[in-house]
């Protein structure tokens, strides 16, 4: 498991663009799953939208793609963090996302990232996000290095 | 399956996992794939050549993993198709 300030530590996005909450756990080379706890306190929901508060379908990437980011950077066989795992990898692609439901103030996002392919610094996967056992959104993302 | 065999089948899995929009026989089979169309490449980019990894992956049940110099093995289908020749050979 990862706290909010590990990472922190592991990711170089920080205060108001780190949104994934607690990493649950971490199946190396493989897969793992995020945290995200929306409250009504995000202040994007002051106009998205205004009486009516649902969070933004590319927050909801970012969330994947940062729990992705924070899964994918230990992928040496001892644990230790790789640098790769330090730098940005950059979104280069999104491939049949599907948004199922809405995600409203009071849900928590449960994110769970999985690897297709990583092929030198590029890296494709698959994701997935759940709010109480429901399916919310679900797609593909393409990182480069 | 013959090499004519694997490089046709390159040529509809790349067509189709990229939305390419052209037939598959518009596609020679020594056109350099990642050079510009100006240059008479197929201007494929490095996200697509994760697409045609994986679609190899897929199609011929082998594993294509990243190391020095294998952009080499992607130069044009008829490299491609050596490059699959051989780990299938590997493989079996």
């Amino acid at each position: 498991m990862l706290t909010a300030n590990q990472i922190a530590a592991r990711l170089p996005h920080k205060y108001p663009m780190l949104l994934v909450d607690r990493i649950l756990h971490i199946e190396q080379g493989i897969g793992g799953t995020g945290l995200k706890n929306v409250t009504m306190n995000e202040s994007y929901f002051e106009g998205h939208f205004p009486g009516e508060p649902v969070m933004p379908g590319v927050l909801v990437i970012e969330c994947m793609a940062q729990t992705a980011a924070a899964v994918f950077s230990y992928n040496r066989e001892d644990g230790s963090q790789t640098n790769s795992g330090k730098r940005p990898r950059y979104l280069a692609r999104i491939q049949s996302m599907k948004f199922r439901k809405k995600i409203i103030p009071g849900d928590q996002l449960i994110i769970e990232v999985r690897m297709i392919k990583q092929f030198g610094p590029m890296l494709k996967i698959f994701a997935e996000a759940q709010v109480h056992g429901e399916v919310v959104a679900s797609g593909s993302l393409t990182f480069s290095g | 399956m013959t090499h004519e065999e694997i490089v046709e089948k390159l040529k509809s899995m790349i067509v189709g996992r990229l939305n390419l929009g052209i037939s598959p026989d518009e596609i020679d089979k020594d056109q350099q794939l990642f050079a510009s169309a100006e240059g008479g490449g197929l201007g494929l980019d490095s996200i697509e050549a994760l697409e045609i990894v994986v679609g190899i992956e897929e199609l011929f049940g082998v594993g294509v993993e990243y190391s020095e110099g294998v952009e080499q093995r992607f130069y044009s289908l008829n490299t491609m198709a050596e490059y699959i020749e051989e780990l299938l050979e590997k493989g079996s």
